[in-house]
């Protein structure tokens, strides 16, 4: 009797462990992933991953639809595709040559601006061309066509001699402005679309000291400030400013940085030690309390500005500077994220394009948590080039929920941002979340349609996919 | 059912439910999109528990506590089976309601089940006993855990407690089936 029982519900408990086990595995078999806007999570095949070059080939021709992934940090799904298999990068990062004499280095495309930075400080020499901070992949940053501080050496292709790329039908082509050179407007600033950049090479600077210089200002004075002070004057290389967010001075008080090189060169070495990244705490704590209150946001404003206003005449390296705190900005609410926009507007607009932006802003619920103005010279030699002046470049970082309601919300001021934007001849930067119109998309990228149909050219096939070229291109 | 194997199921089953437990907040965390899902899912729990106890209560009375301690011990070996799987808000629901019922019948029958084996004496003695024992289990475990889910992925952690809840009920129905046999053998013997 009680042998009966104990093998009839073992019998039913190993059907139902089995059932249990079997949809498991099966529920294993897709992987969520999600970018840095944690606005797309998705349902991918596998994550692969390899150093080996011969792997890569072997992959591109197995697999029918591939995302290529670094650190992710673009937002509307660039590295992204249902079902799809997710190459990352990261792995793939061996500095292949290095040469200080011609000022030139090699990596694999997963080397991070990082893995660069340690290799070339102690030479004395520095990156031209990267984003302010140094946690993303050469590969990534290539495929965005990025630009930072430096203000010196125009946008991240200029600075790129060549690269290797793994074409769709498995073959590896090199890529300069002399060979192949078809391909190399269309992959830089390409997203992923026209093949896996290999590795690439790029021209590097003299790492130099600088000085900062700090100043407040009201934003109407900027424009003049900015071609006097900052253009004219060949001694400044890098150049950052701020404009406030916090209510009392909303879209009208500025604070400004500017990178002047230092008299004396010979104290380089003083300060060429790589910096690590220090003020975590508070900032953070600053930033959690403005992100909920005009109170927080108003203190925020305050303390740092005190703060950088106090760091005037500080000395730093162009390698220290390229090393951007950043760990402070994370934010793992798992309800609400934290996305970006960048717009581009001619210098010469900057004044009144901030008027009609805090009309905007002023009338609509958007809770923009800090806006950062970095400078790029006119430069449109990649086909999806965003600098179609020389223009300011501005990125808000705005604090939303993930919930449909809450992007639909975001996604009607956005636009409306663009549209103003676009009014005043300028554009928007690409690898953030789809919020923008494709007729949005058109005016500020009038090459668009010639960049999709090249893309179906030299991939037929479709191999390589990703969520942006699904609401856009197709 | 004697005391030790009591006990020892106990202790089983609260080593299994301490384990997963702060997991198990998690997937809820995770499958609601909002802390009012968490809040709801997490009230289902309770309110279905309260609402059942009554009914459960007069039920020990009716079948035993052994009976009710083997339903208890099965239906978790079963939910513990369902909850690696569910991906929706609303099976997390019903996943919450199914817990709440059997929560209360563990509530109940714990505490019935110590009442009668501890009738005779030393009431105060066992109950500690009781509680020290099954509180060292669940700590160790949660303990354990800890270090566990560095190596098992959070799915095998609820295949192991179903496995312990398993154990556990045939630990109890290998008890209660002993008695029976000895109340059979008796009348044999002269």
């Amino acid at each position: 009797m009680k042998l009966k029982w104990i093998v009839t519900g073992i019998s039913i408990y190993s059907l139902a462990l089995y059932s249990s086990f079997s949809v498991f595995s099966h529920q294993q078999e897709t992987i969520v992933v999600e970018d840095e806007g944690k606005l797309l999570p998705t349902k991918m095949k596998v994550i692969k991953s390899s150093h080996s070059t011969h792997d890569l080939q072997k992959w591109v021709k197995e697999e029918d639809a591939i995302s290529i992934a670094g650190m992710q940090h673009s937002q509307g799904g660039h590295t992204l595709y249902p079902a799809g298999t997710l190459l990352d990068m990261k792995s793939y990062n061996k500095i292949v040559e290095f040469n200080p004499k011609e000022r030139r280095i090699t990596v694999q495309s997963g080397a991070t601006w990082e893995d660069i930075q340690q290799a070339v400080n102690p030479y004395g020499l520095s990156i031209k061309v990267m984003q302010s901070q140094n946690i993303f992949t050469v590969g990534g940053s290539l495929s965005v066509n990025v630009h930072g501080r430096d203000i010196r050496y125009g946008s991240l292709i200029d600075t790129v001699e060549s690269f290797r790329l793994l074409k769709s039908n498995g073959e590896i082509i090199n890529v300069s402005r002399t060979e192949n050179s078809d391909y190399f407007p269309y992959v830089i600033g390409g997203y992923g679309l026209f093949g896996i950049i290999l590795d690439v090479t790029l021209q590097l600077a003299e790492d130099e000291l600088y000085q900062h210089r700090v100043a407040t200002m009201k934003y109407e004075d900027y424009e003049d400030y900015f071609k006097k002070n900052v253009k004219k004057d060949n001694r400044v290389k890098m150049h950052l400013a701020r404009l406030s967010v916090a209510p009392k001075t909303f879209l009208k008080e500025m604070y400004v940085t500017d990178y002047v090189l230092a008299d004396d060169q010979r104290n380089l070495k003083k300060f060429s030690a790589l910096k690590e990244e220090e003020r975590v705490a508070l900032p953070k704590l600053m930033l959690g309390v403005s992100r909920y209150s005009d109170w927080g946001k108003d203190v925020f404003w305050d303390t740092q500005k005190k703060y950088f206003l106090n760091s005037s005449g500080k000395y730093e390296t162009r390698n220290n500077v390229m090393r951007s705190d950043r760990a402070f900005m994370k934010y793992e609410n798992p309800n609400r994220t934290e996305v970006l926009q960048e717009y581009f507007v001619p210098v010469d607009q900057f004044t009144a394009y901030i008027e009609d932006l805090r009309t905007v802003l002023e009338k609509e619920e958007l809770n923009v948590l800090n806006i950062t103005i970095r400078y790029v010279e006119h430069d449109e030699d990649a086909v999806l080039s965003y600098a179609k002046d020389d223009m300011f470049a501005l990125v808000l970082l705005i604090n939303q929920g993930r919930s449909k309601k809450e992007i639909q919300r975001t996604e009607d001021v956005i636009r409306k941002l663009i549209d103003v934007t676009l009014a005043h001849k300028g554009s928007y930067y690409l690898p953030y979340y789809s919020y923008p119109t494709k007729a949005q998309l058109k005016k500020a990228y009038p090459r668009i349609n010639e960049f999709f149909n090249r893309k179906r050219e030299l991939d037929p096939e479709g191999r390589f996919k990703n969520l942006f070229y699904e609401r856009y291109g197709k | 059912m004697n005391y030790r194997t009591f006990v020892t199921s106990q202790s089983l089953l609260m080593t299994a439910s301490s384990m997963v437990f702060p997991f198990y907040l998690l997937l809820i965390r995770n499958i609601g999109d909002s802390y009012s899902q968490f809040g709801l899912a997490y009230g289902l729990f309770a309110i279905t528990g309260a609402l059942v106890h009554p009914v459960i209560g007069r039920l020990s009375d009716k079948v035993g506590d052994r009976a009710l301690l083997l339903f208890y011990t099965w239906g978790m070996a079963g939910m513990m089976l369902v909850v690696p799987i569910i991906k929706t808000v609303a099976a997390l629901y019903m996943l919450q309601i199914a817990m709440g019922i059997l929560g209360a019948v563990q509530k109940t029958t714990e505490k019935t089940a110590l009442i009668k084996q501890t009738k005779d004496s030393q009431t105060g003695l066992k109950i500690g006993n009781y509680h020290l024992w099954t509180s060292v289990w669940g700590a160790v475990a949660v303990m354990a855990t800890g270090y566990l889910v560095d190596f098992l992925t959070i799915g095998s952690l609820f295949y192991i407690a179903s496995f312990l809840y398993l154990v556990s009920a045939l630990i109890l129905m290998n008890s209660a089936s002993l008695k029976m046999h000895s109340h059979k053998e008796k009348p044999v013997q002269p």
